[in-house]
């Protein structure tokens, strides 16, 4: 069950001037949070930015021993910029954990997945990460962005699945293979390579390309989508996309995790 | 002391002034988690249709400065599934219901009223002919004294349920459409929807709304309400008047009673604080005592307002 309640600024760590990761003492909702769950944070006095802003609960961690609940968050715009300034012990309100997470329960030992990620798509990976490597889980991570600095939390991934599971893919080839994410995928898939699931999230034209990597290869998978939302818990009919049965389904309630052929990515 | 808190407007009675604007609400289940929705005034659920509605395609939503832009399109599950699946456990929780209601054509709002025939469960129909993001029915007769009139004639001879009429501030004179309302049989009203603004992404130079233009609501929105709600509550008196438009603050709510709202319904605040609408009905009580206001109602049309003439510098 979600709860909306208050809670502080623990840390936060500027990666660069565009990337940052926010800690929030883990309240209710780091007992409660799993991977692929989102929470909704108001940032300022309520009037600019207005709404609250939607993140992937990054992970369940601690900072000097208290328990925490991470972000990771691209500053884009005028809500992103004022999470990343709030002074340490700033009360903030967050309503979480949202959303249907990434179904992993069915996952057997012995099973291997892949986790994939896009840019700033990491953020839902990292607590999955950690939570397949707890049951003992084998993931390989492909992970890509424009460059070395859009690669984060490199270390966690590491520590969690094995330096030798991690590949990356970067744009002019400053980390890893040049080349897209979706490429280094394919090229394992021929290679023989199969997943009892592929877990993913990235911008649109890494879902896109994805999706029909999948389907093409026959593998089950799952999609963290991302969505402007004013609510978070499918009130405001804000972030919908179109879906194959040909309808328009709330990110926020009835995903972000779904399958890839929930969505039509025609109109997409 | 203890303060009341009860409304009766015509032949609705409300526990207390703060009900929650449709649109913003869902069907009020989604806020069990965060609420008690037998605490709050009234809850006027999504606006339903005949049929189910999938709305319009995305982008819907954008952030202003202090508010935000919507076009919908009015999505709902519709009055059959509202009535077999949303009703009966809303009705349990104790929520004292408004049924909102919308349609392209006048038969199609009388066919959704007969649908709700003279069930107890909900406590009055709201008519929603002010949404600006439909191509039909919508705003084109809540723009329309006359269009408005025979409307509300035919849907008030369709049912015997307390009519409230939810009209649109994108209006020259809000006092004619009132008055054409009252005239037609509404019991009561509601005021404002949304106001028709747009957004930009100047990278594209393209709408930031698919439907182009967007209903804009938040606290950008509450002194056009204000205005809209004295100026009406001047010219009828009697009428009660739901208030509504930006409010987030328990002195939003008291804003609007002077103006002369009888009671008052929280709108988008609900997306940013699903808790807010619960909260303000204790601090509204709150508010009265320490002010030694004995009945919420008291404060109902209180505004002293001078001549406009002194007003002038000497």
């Amino acid at each position: 069950m979600a709860v909306n309640e208050t809670l502080r600024v623990l840390r936060t760590l500027h990666y660069d001037a565009a990337h940052y990761s926010l800690f929030l003492q883990a309240g209710t909702i780091g007992a409660s949070a799993r991977p692929g769950h989102f929470a909704m944070l108001q940032a300022g006095d309520g009037l600019r930015p207005y709404l609250r802003r939607a993140f992937s609960i990054a992970d369940v961690t601690t900072v000097a021993g208290v328990p925490a609940i991470e972000f990771v968050v691209k500053t884009v715009g005028v809500g992103t910029g004022a999470l990343g300034r709030l002074p340490e012990g700033t009360p903030v309100p967050v309503l979480g954990p949202l959303g249907v997470p990434f179904p992993t329960d069915d996952l057997k030992p012995g099973d291997r997945v892949a986790l994939v990620a896009g840019g700033i798509g990491l953020a839902p990976l990292v607590l999955l990460a950690r939570t397949l490597a707890a049951r003992g889980l084998a993931a390989d991570l492909y992970y890509g962005g424009r460059n070395e600095n859009d690669v984060l939390k490199r270390a966690d991934f590491e520590r969690f699945l094995g330096p030798h599971r991690c590949r990356y893919a970067t744009d002019d080839g400053s980390l890893g293979r040049r080349g897209r994410v979706t490429d280094i995928l394919a090229h394992a898939l021929e290679g023989g390579t199969s997943y009892r699931r592929v877990f993913a999230c990235g911008p649109l034209p890494m879902f896109r390309t994805l999706a029909a990597l999948v389907e093409k290869a026959g593998l089950d998978a799952s999609f963290a989508m991302e969505s402007e939302m004013a609510c978070g818990f499918g009130v405001c009919l804000g972030c919908v996309a179109p879906t194959a049965d040909g309808r328009f389904a709330t990110i926020c309630k009835e995903g972000p995790c779904v399958p890839p052929s929930f969505i039509d990515w025609k109109k997409v | 002391m203890a303060v009341d808190l009860t409304v009766q407007m015509g032949r609705l009675r409300l526990k207390n002034p703060i009900a929650t604007a449709s649109g913003t609400f869902g069907y009020g289940l989604e806020f069990a988690d965060y609420l008690d929705l037998s605490a709050l005034g009234a809850i006027s659920v999504k606006g339903l249709s005949r049929r189910p509605c999938h709305g319009n395609p995305p982008p819907r939503i954008c952030e202003t400065d202090a508010g935000m832009l919507n076009a919908i399109g009015l999505q709902n599950v519709g009055v059959d599934a509202f009535l077999a699946e949303k009703l009966p456990e809303l009705h349990a929780k104790g929520a004292t219901v408004i049924a909102n209601v919308w349609g392209d054509a006048e038969e199609d709002y009388v066919a959704v009223v007969e649908r709700i025939g003279a069930d107890r469960r909900i406590a009055a129909i709201e008519l929603n002919v002010s949404c600006p993001n439909v191509v039909k029915g919508g705003m084109i007769f809540g723009n329309n004294p006359q269009a408005l009139s025979a409307l509300v004639k035919k849907v008030r001879a369709a049912t015997a349920h307390v009519l409230v009429v939810k009209l649109s501030p994108n209006v020259t004179d809000i006092v004619a459409v009132a008055q054409a309302a009252v005239d037609a049989g509404a019991d009561a009203l509601s005021l404002i929807n949304t106001l028709v603004g747009l957004a930009i992404d100047l990278e594209t130079r393209t709408p930031k709304i698919g439907f182009t233009t967007g209903g804009l609501s938040g606290p950008a929105i509450r002194p056009v309400a204000l205005r809209m709600v004295w100026e009406v509550r001047k010219a009828l008196p009697k009428i009660p008047i739901f208030g509504m438009g930006g409010i987030e603050t328990v002195e939003n709510v008291v804003e609007f009673l002077v103006a002369g709202a009888n009671a008052v319904q929280i709108g988008t605040a609900n997306f940013r604080d699903p808790s807010l609408a619960g909260r303000l009905v204790g601090e509204l009580s709150a508010w009265c005592a320490e002010r030694k206001v004995a009945r919420a109602s008291d404060l109902v049309g209180t505004l002293r307002t001078r001549p406009r003439e002194d007003h002038r510098f000497a």
